[in-house]
């Protein structure tokens, strides 16, 4: 198996998926009809709502949902279960769920007025829906912010080549706001110079090494070596479970990579999150154009770096560690979610984008094919996983993403750096992100009830405690899996909106219901089995050992994941009312579809 | 005569052809700068939104029963604001703060 196979069958599922079923949608059930108003035409004020161009909007969604999901997923899923289940899990997913989740949110928030998922909940579903939203985006960012620092500390502290570029990266970053909102520089200016030092400090990256290795030794010898959190980690030493030392070079750098997201979170979103966001993206943009290209192209030109090394299928239920189990139904539907179906995309796509349709014949290529093309980024993830091969799950990406980039004639250590920058870089601009929207979640949610958490210190300083807490249990799986299923069920919930508000129309609601029946039972019971795991695996072996931190972290995880359930099944029962309210309705006159375009 | 048929399609052809590559690479263009340089754009309007608003707060607040300033100085910048009225009262009227900045907003969530 090689690299070129493998995208011709993503790029044949895009094109099949898009226009054998897709388009029908549109144009059968959704009947999208370019003379009607859309909400940035009716309510436009310049600022959110306003009728962009199709192209432009399509840049800006794809990049507004692109993040490190599709990557770390597909990354986590070869490597418990193969890469097989991983990529047709992608294929199947992106072609009957998730384009579907995400045009269809669109298509909701267009025709509602440009509401947003939990207004048009609250109408059509129940006015609790909105809290229940709220605890749901807090938790899930939570989780994701625990498993997101986890990787990059851990990443940072045995990758010392990286560390020169991400520091450059963020006084770019500082740079370039300066430069565009103050100094008032043009845009192409500012990044040709700051993407430009950005990327030679990342590709200088193996000259500093050792220099960073010693900072590393010397923080460690502070304690004389001893580690200063030791917990039980299911998934070390190939998955039998090991003991786990926390480091103070591992604490040093989550905690530096902490004040980094507190800064991006209080500060003026001008002054540091976007900018560094920006710069970060054209680091990225930059290693997936060339590390796609080179996965097409490799096999014909450097067959060694397109080859498959990790085997097509592991097993039915790997065990992590003594009493752990992974079934591969539900758990490779909530470990692969970006790239397959993400309820996140819903979320932004009613806020941001549909507030900015110009037309309703844009709300098809603008969502699904921003899904499409997020597919392709879960893709080439599993593709440089699995060519990678050598070492931990982010080194065996970083290594097989560098072999790509290789073809172009870059020398691999190189690549291999900027792969691995690339990889930091999208995770460390997305995390700043989540602090910023987990801060003001937190105030919305339980400002008005205890005024401290309005300030936004307050709100941003127990997002990144709770944060470091989850860092310091350490089972990253378990942390990326629980944020998998509350995403995989944001997902459903706005399925379960879609499919109330096309039986409300009296529309052929199947081929939202399915996939929401399908991500509702899925997720719901991968949150049961990680709260098992959780429990079994992590909880109980080190509260034996009698050690504090572990069992607060994993008890912490599993109350989580408990209530994520319980948030579940109120949404479930609502959802199911409202639409057994509205299938005995009687169905509104049929509306004749638009001519064909 | 078939050699001058043969030309004239040939010349659509690639005139065709010409205008769906300029096509494509505009739509490139588009899909670029809606990756890159759209956010800037967004965020700097709404920056300078914030801005006007207040200013048509001081000056016209009286529309939406803030009295701010004398009538007299209101009239003398009427023409100047009257484009931007309907905009900005509907801006107002979804804003659950008075002056809720628009980075510190859930964008509605």
């Amino acid at each position: 198996m090689n690299t070129l196979f493998a995208v011709a069958v993503g790029a044949l599922t895009v094109y099949l998926a898009y226009t054998q079923y897709a388009r029908r949608i549109d144009r059968k059930i959704i009947q999208s009809d370019p003379k009607r108003a859309t909400p940035a035409k009716l309510y436009m004020d310049g600022v959110d709502f306003m009728p962009t161009n199709r192209n432009i909007l399509f840049g800006y969604h794809f990049k507004s949902i692109a993040a490190a999901g599709p990557i770390v997923g597909a990354i986590e899923a070869a490597t418990l279960w193969g890469w097989l289940p991983a990529l047709i899990w992608l294929v199947l997913g992106v072609s009957f769920i998730g384009w579907v989740s995400d045009y269809s949110a669109i298509a909701l928030s267009v025709r509602n007025e440009g509401n947003s998922l939990s207004a048009v909940a609250h109408r059509l579903v129940s006015p609790r829906t909105r809290l229940l939203l709220f605890l749901f985006i807090f938790f899930y960012l939570l989780l994701l912010a625990g498993a997101f620092v986890g990787i990059m500390a851990s990443v940072l502290e045995s990758q010392p080549r990286t560390h020169l570029g991400i520091i450059l990266l963020v006084v770019m970053g500082l740079l370039l706001g300066q430069m565009l909102y103050r100094w008032k520089m043009g845009l192409v200016v500012a990044t040709l110079i700051t993407v430009g030092i950005t990327l030679m400090g990342i590709l200088a990256g193996p000259l500093t090494e050792a220099a960073f290795k010693g900072f590393n030794a010397a923080l460690n010898a502070m304690t004389g070596g001893t580690p200063i959190v030791t917990y039980f980690d299911p998934t070390l030493a190939n998955f039998k479970g090991a003991e786990a030392k926390i480091m103070p070079s591992l604490l040093f750098w989550a905690i530096a990579i902490c004040i980094f997201c507190y800064a991006g979170s209080v500060l003026p979103i001008w002054r540091m999150a976007q900018p560094v966001v920006y710069v970060g993206f054209w680091i990225t943009a930059l290693a997936m154009f060339l590390g796609l290209f080179g996965a097409a192209v490799g096999a014909l030109f450097k067959p060694a770096v397109a080859q498959f090394q990790i085997p097509a299928f592991k097993a039915w239920n790997p065990q992590l560690g003594p009493a752990g189990t992974m079934p591969l139904w539900p758990m490779l539907f909530v470990t692969i979610a970006c790239g397959a179906v993400s309820g996140w995309h819903a979320l932004f796509g009613t806020v941001g984008t549909a507030r900015q349709i110009e037309n309703e014949a844009d709300m098809l290529p603008v969502g699904a094919g921003s899904m499409f093309a997020e597919f392709l980024l879960g893709l080439l993830a599993l593709l440089a996983v699995s060519v990678g091969a050598k070492g931990a799950p982010v080194a065996a990406f970083a290594n097989g993403l560098g072999g790509f980039i290789s073809v172009w004639g870059v020398p691999r250590d190189y690549a291999v750096s900027l792969a691995f920058a690339s990889f930091i870089v999208i995770v460390l601009v997305v995390t700043q992100l989540i602090f910023r929207v987990m801060r003001v979640t937190l105030s919305e949610w339980l400002g008005e009830v205890i005024p401290p958490f309005r300030n936004q210190h307050v709100a941003s300083f127990i997002s990144v405690l709770l944060a470091i807490l989850l860092v310091l249990t350490g089972t990253r799986i378990y942390l990326w899996q629980l944020f998998g299923a509350a995403n995989q069920l944001m997902a459903a919930l706005s399925l379960l909106l879609v499919t109330v508000w096309l039986a409300s129309m009296g529309r052929n609601w199947l081929y939202a219901g399915l996939p929401m029946a399908f991500m509702y039972v899925t997720t719901a019971a991968s949150i049961l089995v990680t709260a098992y795991n959780l429990y079994y695996n992590v909880y109980q072996p080190n509260i034996v050992a009698g050690r504090i931190v572990p069992v607060i972290g994993s008890g912490l995880m599993v109350v989580v994941a408990l209530l994520l359930l319980v948030a579940a099944l109120f949404i479930g029962v609502d959802g199911l009312r409202a639409f057994l309210k509205y299938l005995r309705r009687p169905a509104p006159a049929p509306r004749a579809a638009p001519a064909r375009r | 005569m078939a050699e001058s048929v043969l030309k004239q399609r040939v010349d659509a052809t690639t005139a065709a052809l010409a205008h769906r590559l300029f096509r494509g690479w505009k739509a490139a263009k588009q899909f670029l700068y809606g990756l890159t340089g759209y956010e800037f754009t967004r965020h700097a309007l709404a920056m300078r939104h914030e801005l006007e608003a207040i200013f048509m707060v001081v000056t016209m607040g009286d529309l939406i029963g803030i009295p701010m300033m004398p009538p007299i100085y209101s009239l003398r910048f009427l023409p100047y604001v009257v484009p931007e009225i309907s905009a900005w009262k509907r801006q107002m009227a979804r804003k659950r703060e008075f002056l809720e900045k628009e980075e510190y907003d859930l964008h509605g969530l």
